[in-house]
């Protein structure tokens, strides 16, 4: 058996910079030098060297995906206002989801954020939650560093513990020199980013309910030997999986903003062009990565002046009225999909270049947004997208006839 | 051990497992076989041929989660006073082999988490305070016995090649084998031919970046894994990959007409959901039929062809693509499909054996897979595990206390420190419908199941219930749905489903006691059967692979029924029967079936589908 030894060597400027604080949270893992050593348990068997340290691996680029526009779109959405409640991705197997949300990454723009803070917190979130501290000193907002990072996408695996999601107490500083120190979790990393979960519908029940709770409040909050930690967690969810798997709790179903289905391709010269591709990135990745450089800046460029332009955007009542007609017509249960569809088309037409949102614009992400949100019946065999189809056909009818 | 040169027979799976040496980014091989075929013998024995020093791991069935993905040695790290990370199984096959031994049976979490890896290459640990990422590029080498039940589609599909079903050896390689198991081992010829076999293999990795595979030979692959409706585009590649290095270890430059075939074979046809036809339309060609409609929503309809033009297209496929290629791939196809293509098996249904494995392995029920925090009420407490999470506060614990005044013992537990056993509760009950779909109430009888079905299907992740659907009409039982949690696949199977015929009860009943033990290896062991029938059955079990015997005397129809009935019920599965025969027309058989199975019996002759669950369920 191979075991290693990460030292507990690890730099500890960051903790020490915070001596105010009851509490120096610890250094994120993966910037922590990791040195290898044999246990005299594993002296015996040859040491391999663990790679413990996170490389950011090469990802298939985003933009070379072929085909699959539906789930494209909904990221896309989703970064452009995050605020839409994440994507949940279903479909048949093999199909790029993973791929897809795993290239993600290279096409987010970069947000500030508080210099090296392992929450991610904006100046005012920063201020807010340590100025407001029980004998902490006040915070000049002026003279807090700040720095620029790439909207982080954090993966959750299926086998993480809790206390790798919400964070925990440092063990190796406690044990080392009976100091407590929090150690954040996977939670705190994907404050204000993406959280993605592959495999989602098959998620244990226990972290289930986590992701619920904090989704719901927008905060985690961790209590463990005595201290008490409490910091914001605002992400947005991306789930992948495949149906036949198994289904998803219907309370974390309602979490998801948009549901995108992706089913295979069958045409042949599309599927061909997948292949090309996948082979040519597979043969020299990064050489692959330059070649479609230009393409992945123009998207990224797209994204940001849909950003900037998200707040100029305006909708006329009358199509708010219509958007409401629809859900009532569906009978859709409270109010999450009205709003998810106004902020959905907002950031479409915003995508689109366009300052104001037209009920064109709502019939195209109709889909995305309500498909989960239909009162699921047993005997139904219209397919809930049709079905969102037929009653936007008649509510818009409906409305042309009163115009 | 036995050499890999020295197996006897399995010339299909030798060679899977040879390509699988020259390009370990097929992902591995699965070798589905019956008992006692010499599977794991020949798997194990891939070491063998693979160079020197590569890595060899078996998974074990019963592991667990910390030990497959690796964490915290708590022990060590509490001796050391330093953090002490333990690689997991996954890790410590990277760059080797990961090896299953019944696969089929490997855990559902277990089998998400091989996945998982798989698919990124890596594990990334996220456990007990550790944030790492361990390499975990491994082959994977599964054997499994088709009649232990199905392995995951998903585990499947990140698996590039499965070899078709391997039936027994013949007499002739029988007696080598015999002669061989009791020979003398690893003699000077079986050294120097394992030398050759791995100088071969060798030599074709070298040769792998020097295979050329044309545009039209793409095409073909794909094309067939359309018309076989192979799904995703995974395995398109691996279907190319198996071609290049079949090519490679053939020492060639260009893939060849036997490339392919070989591809097809071990890649693409255990796969498909669906017959080609040598004939086949534009439409047939172009149309996703195997697709339920609900799954072409108007939204996606743009990433695939527009629905107006799917003859030209196909038009432009086939001109593009040579004939040659065509015909071939349906050669190879007609050659190797199963007849029962759409039970995508890997395998001929071979009855299990009733007794010892499914009674032995019933015992792993509820089997433990980590200590989880919790209520010390909620559940049993690990002792260790507790104890090791407390260790490490005990320091400033004490020290706590102290300034507080406060005396401590030798240990200072503390609510937040209980681990609770947490087991892979399987607590979820199967409900196996059987559905009537003989006669002229069939399609009646069929929506009320299909209801129940769903409707039981829609509260199944409270319960972790799990519903599985056997039909049956003409000579024989089928089943329909084996047991499944997901409401799409139940849909998708209950839409097409023919009615009309002989009612063959005792086949019904026999398979679903045999899908019963079934789940039961699997640690389910809360069943119920769901009869919905008017009970007058009149065909007998025979009628499968006679058909002569289908015109049997009612007495023995009916002591037929009877002795599976009070099996069953003996066998402690709990029945409910649901008499749809109108009053004027019944003779009573459906309370008599009920009263054998030891079972409660409803009359509901209009049922709508919620009161069936209502049976069910009270």
């Amino acid at each position: 058996m191979t075991q290693t030894v990460k030292a507990a060597k690890k730099s500890s400027s960051s903790k020490a910079a915070a001596p105010a604080k009851a509490v120096a949270p610890a250094k994120a893992k993966a910037t922590a030098p990791a040195k290898v050593k044999a246990t005299p348990e594993a002296k015996a068997a040859p040491v391999k060297k663990a790679s413990s340290k996170k490389k950011s691996a090469l990802a298939f680029p985003f933009t070379a995906i072929v085909g699959q526009e539906e789930m494209k779109l909904s990221l896309i959405l989703n970064i452009i206002d995050p605020r839409i409640g994440g994507v949940l991705v279903m479909g048949h197997r093999g199909t790029g989801k993973s791929t897809t949300v795993r290239a993600l990454a290279e096409v987010l723009p970069l947000i500030p954020r508080v210099k090296d803070d392992i929450y991610n917190r904006t100046v005012e979130q920063y201020v807010e939650a340590e100025g407001g501290k029980k004998g902490a000193p006040a915070i000049n907002p002026e003279e807090v560093k700040t720095e620029m990072i790439p909207v982080p996408v954090v993966d959750l695996p299926l086998g993480a513990t809790e206390d790798r999601v919400c964070g925990t107490i440092d063990i190796e500083k406690a044990l080392t020199s009976g100091v407590k120190a929090f150690e954040p979790g996977l939670l705190a990393q994907s404050n204000r980013g993406f959280l993605y979960i592959d495999e989602v519908n098959l998620l244990d029940d226990h972290l289930v309910d986590v992701l619920l709770d904090v989704a719901a409040s927008g905060k985690n909050v961790v209590e463990r030997e005595g201290i008490s930690i409490r910091h914001p967690a605002r992400f947005v969810l991306v789930g992948s999986g495949n149906p036949e798997e198994g289904e998803l709790r219907p309370q974390l179903l309602d979490r998801f903003g948009l549901h995108a289905r992706i089913i295979t391709i069958n045409d042949v010269a599309k599927r061909v062009e997948i292949v090309k591709r996948r082979r040519e990135y597979d043969e020299d990745p990064e050489a692959y990565i330059k070649k479609v450089t230009r393409d992945q800046q123009k998207l990224q460029k797209k994204i940001v002046a849909a950003q900037e332009l998200l707040p100029q955007v305006t909708m006329d009542d009358k199509v708010l009225t219509d958007i409401a007609r629809l859900c009532m017509s569906l009978g859709i249960d409270g109010h999450r999909g009205e709003l998810t569809i106004t902020r959905t088309a907002h950031a479409f037409a915003a995508l689109q270049g366009k300052t104001t949102v037209t009920m064109a614009h709502v019939k195209e992400v109709a889909g995305l947004c309500l498909r989960h949100r239909l009162r699921k019946d047993p005997l139904e065999t219209v397919d809930a997208g049709e079905k969102i189809e037929r009653e936007l056909a008649k509510v818009l009818g409906e409305g042309e006839a009163a115009a | 051990m036995i050499a890999f040169t020295d197996i006897v027979g399995m010339d299909l799976a030798k060679q899977a497992l040879m390509l699988l040496a020259v390009d370990p980014s097929l992902g591995g091989v699965v070798i589905p076989s019956a008992v006692g075929s010499g599977k794991s013998t020949l798997a194990r024995a891939f070491a063998d041929i693979l160079p020197e020093g590569t890595p060899f791991v078996e998974l074990p069935l019963n592991v667990t989660e910390d030990r497959l993905i690796g964490g915290v040695d708590l022990e060590a790290t509490l001796a050391t006073g330093q953090r002490v990370v333990q690689h997991g199984v996954l890790s410590r096959a990277h760059k080797g082999v990961l090896y299953v031994d019944s696969l089929s049976l490997l855990d559902s979490s277990a089998v998400s988490h091989v996945m998982d890896a798989m698919s990124r290459g890596v594990v990334l640990v996220e456990r007990e305070g550790l944030s790492e990422v361990h390499p975990a590029d491994f082959m994977l080498v599964g054997t499994y016995d088709p009649s232990d039940g199905e392995v995951r589609m998903g585990l499947l599909d990140r698996i590039g090649i499965i070899v078709p079903f391997a039936t027994q050896n013949d007499y002739r390689a029988r007696k080598k084998i015999v002669s061989v198991v009791l020979g003398e081992r690893y003699s000077e010829d079986t050294q120097d031919e394992l030398r050759m076999l791995r100088g071969l293999i060798e030599a074709a990795r070298e040769q792998l970046s020097h295979v050329s595979m044309t545009k039209e030979q793409i095409k073909g692959l794909i094309q067939t894994a359309i018309s076989l409706g192979v799904e995703g585009n995974r395995v398109d590649i691996f279907t190319i990959r198996c071609a290049i290095a079949s090519a490679a270890l053939a020492q060639r430059t260009e893939v060849d007409d036997e490339d392919l075939k070989l591809a097809v074979k071990l890649v693409l046809v255990p796969r498909a959901t669906r017959m080609p036809e040598r004939e086949a339309t534009e439409e047939e060609m172009q149309a996703p039929d195997e697709a339920p409609p609900e799954e072409e929503a108007p939204e996606t309809e743009d990433e695939n062809a527009p629905p107006d033009e799917p003859d030209a297209d196909a038009d432009e496929e086939q001109e593009e693509t040579p004939d040659m290629i065509e015909e071939l791939m349906m050669d190879a196809m007609e050659t190797e499909l199963p007849d029962n293509i759409l039970n995508i098996s890997l395998a001929s249904k071979k009855k299990a054996k009733s007794g010892s494995r499914g009674e032995a392995l019933n015992n792993r029920r509820g089997r433990f897979v980590r200590a989880q925090e919790g209520e010390m009420k909620s559940g049993k407490v690990a002792l260790i595990p507790t104890l090791i999470s407390a260790a490490p506060w005990q320091k400033t614990r004490k020290a706590d206390k102290a300034k507080k005044g406060i005396k401590t013992g030798a240990l200072v537990i503390n609510k937040e420190d209980v681990k609770i056993k947490k087991f892979r509760d399987k607590s979820g009950t199967l409900f196996i419908f059987m559905v009537d779909a003989s006669g002229s109430m069939a399609l009646n009888r069929m929506r009320q199941a299909k209801g129940a079905v769903a409707s039981l299907l829609q509260n199944a992740y409270v319960h972790r219930d799990q519903v599985a659907l056997i039909s049956f009409r003409g000579k024989q039982a089928q089943v329909l749905l084996p047991p499944s949690q997901s409401v799409d696949r139940a849909k998708r199977e209950l839409d097409v489903l023919p009615t009309g015929g002989g009612t063959p009860l005792a086949s019904a009943l026999i398979t679903a006691w045999e899908t019963a033990k079934q789940a039961r290896t699997k640690g389910i062991t809360q069943i119920m059967f769901v009869l919905i029938t008017d009970g007058r059955g009149n065909i007998p079990l025979a009628a499968a692979y006679e058909p002569n015997a289908e015109k049997a005397p009612k007495e023995e129809l009916e002591k037929e029924i009877e002795a599976i009935a009070l099996t069953i019920q003996a066998d402690g599965v709990a029945s409910i029967v649901v008499d749809t025969q109108m009053n004027y027309l019944s003779r009573g058989e459906a309370p008599k079936l009920a009263q054998k199975l030891g079972g409660r019996y409803f009359y509901l002759p209009n049922a709508k589908a919620e009161q069936i669950v209502e049976a069910a369920l009270s």
